[in-house]
């Protein structure tokens, strides 16, 4: 089973995404980190296969975090979760620093899944 | 569901991967020369004044093309030459996947077909403004987001009331707030009542009983719809070349004789009428 981390400021997309991703059969939520700090220090103690991380967070932010985490982690594949995912700038800027893909909110689960079973 | 790039689509859809999408924003951004750069090009400026223009756009808040227009270094003919230049050679994302061997030429056909499909439910409906109100194409877009998140998201039916200028909204359970700014500033307020508040938490956390939930996850639920809503205003104004920023949102307590607009802002009202006991409204404070 795939092992995934959370990262998000709002509590209810966490819970929308761990309930998406636990119900799936093939891939476990192991935690839920509420910035980008918390998303390195708990990729470091979790050690996901996959990190679905908002762009847009208090603290550390979410691209700042995708760059640290592409240096420490080579194998952890990310994909960034922002309702800011269909402006054009925002997505090349994550792609370039080595997301995997862009989901725009508001998602189905259907395509979080698909996205999320392809890495 | 939302409002997406093309290279998105196209990841979302396996049509190409993440790499070969890399490869060909590296070729548009070889290809695709910025205003100063294409002005140069076209020998109509040097180096010298792009850094000149920059550094007086540190005390200007104007666009490159129109300070250097001010700045006498270029005419407004030239300018709009450069720009037409520019749309002329530009090198879309789809063209360049095509250059790099990642789609042929049939398949991305195939592809914006489906794209454009995909997207035509965010093309916006007219929505009546004020003849007062500047940027009305962003606000268009935000007021007419905001009934189709309303319809997708919430699944809620609801009639669209008449704009009108109003100088403070009512009070009620909650108002999740977020600011705009950039090429245009205003603050974006959602006002609910208690019900519709757990109408969307059932809608955002995909639960059929949110009775148990804390207040602070009602309230986080709303703030997020409205950063969708809001999201999706900036990637659909980005799509006709304006830059917005959004801000985190806000919960605001109001007290029962409403929240007045702030002084050098002005409020429009777009009442969303849900056929039962309860409230919601749109307000927009529009930075003077």
């Amino acid at each position: 089973m795939k092992k995934v981390l959370v990262v998000d400021d709002s509590l209810s997309v966490a819970r929308q995404l761990e309930k998406i991703i636990n119900e799936s059969g093939d891939l476990v939520c192991v935690g839920h980190a509420k910035n980008g700090a918390e998303a390195i220090k708990m990729n470091h103690s979790e050690d996901p296969d996959i990190i679905c991380m908002d762009m847009n967070m208090p603290g550390m932010d979410g691209l700042t975090a995708l760059r640290s985490l592409m240096v420490l982690d080579k194998a952890v594949k990310v994909v960034m979760v922002t309702s800011l995912g269909g402006v054009g700038d925002k997505f090349t800027e994550a792609i370039k620093l080595g997301a995997k893909n862009v989901i725009a909110k508001p998602f189905e689960p259907d395509n979080v899944l698909n996205i999320l079973r392809t890495l | 569901m939302a409002v997406k790039f093309f290279g998105q689509f196209l990841i979302e859809q396996g049509a190409v991967t993440s790499e070969s999408l890399l490869h060909a924003i590296e070729l548009q951004e070889r290809t695709n020369l910025k205003l100063g750069e294409m002005a140069v090009a076209m020998g109509y400026i040097t180096a010298a004044d792009i850094e000149r223009a920059h550094g007086a756009q540190l005390s200007k808040d104007m666009k490159l093309g129109d300070l250097l227009v001010e700045l006498g270094i270029l005419s407004a003919d030239q300018l709009q030459e450069v720009i037409a230049r520019q749309k002329a050679t530009h090198l879309y994302i789809g063209e360049a996947l095509v250059k790099v061997g990642a789609l042929s030429a049939e398949q991305l056909e195939n592809h914006l077909a489906a794209f454009k499909e995909d997207q035509a439910r965010y093309v916006a409906d007219r929505i009546e403004l004020p003849d007062w109100l500047a940027n009305r194409a962003i606000w268009e877009t935000a007021v007419d987001l905001t009934y189709k998140m309303i319809t997708r998201v919430l699944g809620v039916q609801f009639r669209p009331g008449k704009c009108r200028e109003v100088q403070q909204i009512a009070g009620n359970a909650m108002i999740a707030s977020m600011d705009f700014s950039g090429d245009a500033a205003a603050r974006y307020l959602l006002s609910v009542s208690a019900g519709m508040q757990k109408t969307v938490a059932r809608a955002i956390l995909r639960e059929e009983a949110v009775d148990h939930e804390p207040i602070e996850v009602l309230e986080d639920t709303v703030m997020e719809f409205t950063n969708i809503v809001c999201g999706n205003v900036v990637a659909k104004t980005s799509q006709s070349g304006m830059v917005l920023d959004i801000h985190p949102p806000i919960t605001l307590h109001p007290p029962q004789t409403g929240l007045a607009v702030p002084s050098g802002y002005r409020g429009l009202l777009f009442p969303i009428h849900l056929g039962d006991d309860e409230v919601m409204e749109l307000a927009l404070f529009i930075k003077q």
